[in-house]
C-alpha cells in the first residue's frame, strides 16, 4: 500500500461518481447479496420481507465467502437480473 | 465495497450494509479504490444478537437503505 | 522540549560507525564521572548501536545511555553531525559543540583534564538522520502531520502510475506520484508555510495552499528549488489582470506562457539559450507543467469541461522559458517592468504558440524591423487590429543587428508599432475579397495594429540562427488578459 496526497481542490468526495439513482423502484428488480457472514441471513430475510411487503421485486444471491470479492460470474448474474443491489451484512 | 464498486461500474446503483465497526475501514477502502460506495451502518455488535434483535436492526435500516439506491 | 526529560548536564549524540565517536568514547566515560561528581548528568544518545559506547553501557558508568536507533530524538534535536555535545540547563539546550575539539569540550564541560590523551581536534561524521532514505522517512514521521491534503491509499493491486491516470490527475503524460515524503521534500524549497494560501484557482475558485502547489509540482516533476517560481507563476496567473479563468474557458488556442527573469532562472538551471522554447530542460518543462496541473487539479479546469479550446496548442502541456540576460546592452523584461536588476521575476502571458520569423539577410536594423513587422501584421489575421498582444522573442543573432545599429529595445518597439500600422481601406470587412476584417468605420484611417503596451519583447535562443519568434496572444486587456509580472520572493 502506498500513499499519495490528493492534488485536487478536494471539492469532490469521490474519484469515480456513483451511478445515477432511479427516482423510484417501481418495476425494478432489487438484488439482495448475502456476503454469508454469520447472522447476516436473519437480517437479509427480514429485509427481503419488508421490501416484498412494499411491493418490490427481490432476487436473492449469496457469495461463496465473505472473505473474497464475489466471483465474476456471480457479479455478471446480478448485473443482468437486477437493476439495483443491496449487499449485507458486514460486521 | 469492492463488489458494490464493481456492480456500479456495470450500471447498478448499489449499497452495502455493515455494522458501525466498519465506518473507518469503509472510508479507508473507499479512498483506496477511488470509489465512495453508498453504505448504511447498523449498530454493533451483530454476532451475539437474537433473531428478533437482528430483525429489528433490519426494520430500522430499511428506509435508509432504500434512500441510498434511489434519488429519494 | 525534547530535553525536558533529561537531567541537567550534558547530552552527547554518537554512532559507532564514526571514528571520531569511537575516539571520544573513553573521554565520555570520564566526563560522566567528573560531571556526576559535580552533580550533573551525562546522557548519551546512540544512533546505530544500543551497546555503543561500551564504556557508557557499563553498569558502573553513571551516564545514561539512550537507544536512539529510531533517530527520533536526533531528528527533533536537529543533529547533523556526530559527535554532538549539548549543554542542558532546566531542560533547555544552552550550548552545542559539533565534532571533537579538546579545548571547546574542556571549556563547555568545565573539566580541565578531558581528553588529555586525545588529539586536539577531529571533525565529526554525518548524523544518521541525514542519510538519504532515512531523512525522508524521518520527515514524514515527524512532519507528516503538517500536511493537510487528503491521503489517498493506492492498493498494492494498483499500478501507482496508472492510478494517477485513473483518478484524472494527469495532463495526459505520466505524473510523479505525490507521496508525503516527496511533498515534504518539495516544501523544503520554500520558506512559506504549507497552509499559506497562494491564490484562488479558477474555474472552481478553490483557495490553493502552498502545499497543494507543492503536490502538483511534485507531480509535474519539479525539483524543490523550482517551487518559488511555481508559486509565483500560480499567483500571477490567478490575478484579475491575467484572467486565468477566461483564458481557460476560451475556445481560442491560448494558454499561459511563463517567462522567468533574474538570477534565480540561472541558479535553477533554466534554459534561455539553444532550444529555449523547446523540450529538454527540466526546469522549463516542469515549471510550466506544474502551473497547468494546479489549474487542472486544484481549480478543476479540464479540457472538455471548462476548457473549451477548439484546438488548443501543445504549449498547454507546458510553455515556460527564461530570458537570455547575458548581454548587458539588452534591457531585460524584469528591468523594463521596473524591477531591480538582481530581482527574479515571473511574467505570465496568454499565448497561443510559436511562429518563426526568418530573416537571414538583413544587416540593417530598419530592414530587420520591417521583416518582423511584416510577420506581426498577420497575427492573428492580417485584417484585425488592437485585440491581440504579442511577445517577440529576439534571437541573439538578430539582437546583434539592433545593438550594432545602436537601437534600444524601446526604439525597436516604437519602430515596430509604426511599421505595423494598418490602412483602414485595406482591412475593412470585404476588402481584398475577405469578409473578415475591421468595421466599415475604420475606412479612410490609419491606425496601429497593436494596442499601447501590447508588444512584449524578450531575448532568448541559441547563438546560431538568424531566426526570431512571435508568440501571438489572446484577447488583450479588460476583455481578456494583460501580461502580469511578479517578483519571486520565497
Amino acid at each position: 500500500m502506498s500513499t499519495v496526497l490528493d492534488p485536487t481542490g478536494e471539492l469532490r468526495v469521490v474519484d469515480r461518481p456513483r451511478v445515477e439513482r432511479p427516482a423510484s423502484l417501481d418495476g425494478l428488480t432489487i438484488g439482495l447479496l448475502d456476503i454469508t457472514k454469520a447472522r447476516g441471513d436473519v437480517f437479509l430475510d427480514q429485509l427481503d420481507l419488508r421490501l416484498t411487503e412494499r411491493g418490490h421485486h427481490v432476487v436473492r444471491f449469496s457469495k461463496p465467502t465473505f472473505t473474497k470479492v464475489a466471483p465474476i460470474d456471480l457479479r455478471q448474474e446480478i448485473a443482468t437480473q437486477c437493476h439495483v443491489v443491496i449487499e449485507a451484512l458486514a460486521d | 465495497m469492492h463488489d458494490i464498486a464493481d456492480l456500479e461500474s456495470r450500471g447498478l446503483p448499489g449499497v452495502f450494509v455493515a455494522s458501525r465497526e466498519f465506518i473507518d475501514a469503509a472510508a479507508t477502502q473507499a479512498a483506496a479504490i477511488g470509489f465512495d460506495a453508498a453504505r448504511v451502518f447498523v449498530d454493533h455488535p451483530i454476532q451475539d444478537r437474537t433473531d428478533d434483535e437482528m430483525r429489528a436492526l433490519a426494520d430500522r435500516a430499511v428506509d435508509e437503505i432504500l434512500a441510498a439506491i434511489t434519488t429519494r | 522540549m525534547e530535553l525536558s526529560d533529561v537531567a541537567d548536564g550534558f547530552v552527547a549524540v554518537v554512532k559507532r560507525d564514526c571514528p571520531t565517536c569511537t575516539l571520544v568514547a573513553p573521554a565520555l566515560a570520564l566526563l560522566a564521572r567528573s560531571a556526576a561528581s559535580r552533580g550533573m548528568a551525562l546522557t548519551v544518545l546512540t544512533q546505530d548501536d544500543p551497546a555503543f559506547p561500551e564504556q557508557i553501557a557499563h553498569p558502573d558508568c553513571p551516564a545514561v545511555l539512550v537507544d536512539d536507533t529510531d533517530l527520533g530524538r536526533s531528528y527533533r534535536l536537529d543533529i547533523d553531525t556526530v559527535p554532538t555535545l549539548l549543554q542542558v540547563v532546566d531542560g533547555e539546550e544552552t550550548a552545542r559543540l559539533v565534532g571533537w575539539s579538546r579545548e571547546a569540550w574542556r571549556q563547555l564541560t568545565g573539566d580541565p583534564e578531558l581528553g588529555h590523551d586525545l588529539p586536539e581536534q577531529r571533525p565529526g561524521c554525518g548524523s544518521l538522520t541525514l542519510d538519504p532514505g532515512r531523512s525522508d522517512e524521518l520527515r514524514v514521521r515527524f512532519e507528516g502531520s503538517r500536511l493537510r491534503s487528503r491521503r489517498v491509499e493506492i492498493s498494492p493491486l494498483e499500478d501507482e502510475m496508472e492510478a494517477m491516470f485513473d483518478r484524472g490527475w494527469s495532463d495526459g503524460l505520466p505524473v510523479v506520484p505525490p507521496s508525503p515524503a516527496r511533498v515534504l521534500r518539495m516544501l523544503e524549497g520554500t520558506t512559506r508555510a504549507p497552509d499559506d494560501i497562494v491564490a484562488v484557482i479558477p474555474p472552481d475558485l478553490v483557495p490553493c495552499s502552498v502545499e497543494k502547489v507543492a503536490v502538483n509540482a511534485v507531480m509535474a516533476g519539479c525539483k524543490p528549488e523550482y517551487l518559488p517560481v511555481v508559486l509565483t507563476a500560480v499567483e500571477a496567473a490567478c490575478t484579475d489582470e491575467f484572467n486565468m479563468h477566461g483564458l481557460l474557458a476560451t475556445t481560442y488556442f491560448a494558454g499561459p506562457v511563463v517567462i522567468v527573469n533574474g538570477p534565480l532562472s540561472r541558479a535553477i538551471g533554466m534554459n534561455s539559450g539553444t532550444n529555449a522554447l523547446g523540450q529538454g530542460n527540466r526546469a522549463n518543462a516542469t515549471i510550466g507543467r506544474a502551473l497547468q496541473l494546479v489549474v487542472r487539479n486544484v481549480g478543476g479546469g479540464v479540457p472538455g469541461g471548462v476548457d473549451r479550446a477548439t484546438m488548443g496548442n501543445p504549449g498547454k502541456y507546458t510553455f515556460c522559458f527564461a530570458e537570455d540576460e547575458s548581454d548587458p546592452r539588452w534591457e531585460t523584461l524584469a528591468v523594463e517592468k521596473g524591477f531591480a536588476p538582481d530581482a527574479s521575476t515571473v511574467t505570465l502571458f496568454a499565448g497561443d504558440g510559436v511562429r518563426g520569423v526568418v530573416d537571414q539577410l538583413s544587416r540593417q536594423a530598419e530592414s530587420l524591423a520591417r521583416s518582423f513587422a511584416a510577420s506581426m501584421v498577420a497575427i492573428p489575421h492580417p485584417k484585425l487590429a488592437f485585440a491581440f498582444d504579442m511577445v517577440l522573442v529576439v534571437s541573439p543573432e538578430h539582437a546583434r543587428v539592433f545593438h550594432d545599429a545602436g537601437w534600444s529595445k524601446d526604439q525597436l518597439r516604437a519602430r515596430l508599432t509604426e511599421l505595423t500600422e494598418l490602412d483602414g481601406d485595406d482591412v475593412v470587412r470585404g476588402a481584398g475579397g475577405i469578409d473578415e476584417g475591421m468595421p466599415e468605420a475604420f475606412a479612410g484611417q490609419r491606425f496601429p495594429k497593436l494596442r499601447p503596451g501590447g508588444l512584449t519583447i524578450v531575448r532568448a535562443g541559441g547563438g546560431a540562427g538568424l531566426f526570431s519568434a512571435i508568440i501571438g496572444g489572446w484577447v488583450s486587456g479588460r476583455m481578456g488578459s494583460d501580461p502580469v509580472t511578479r517578483e519571486v520572493t520565497s
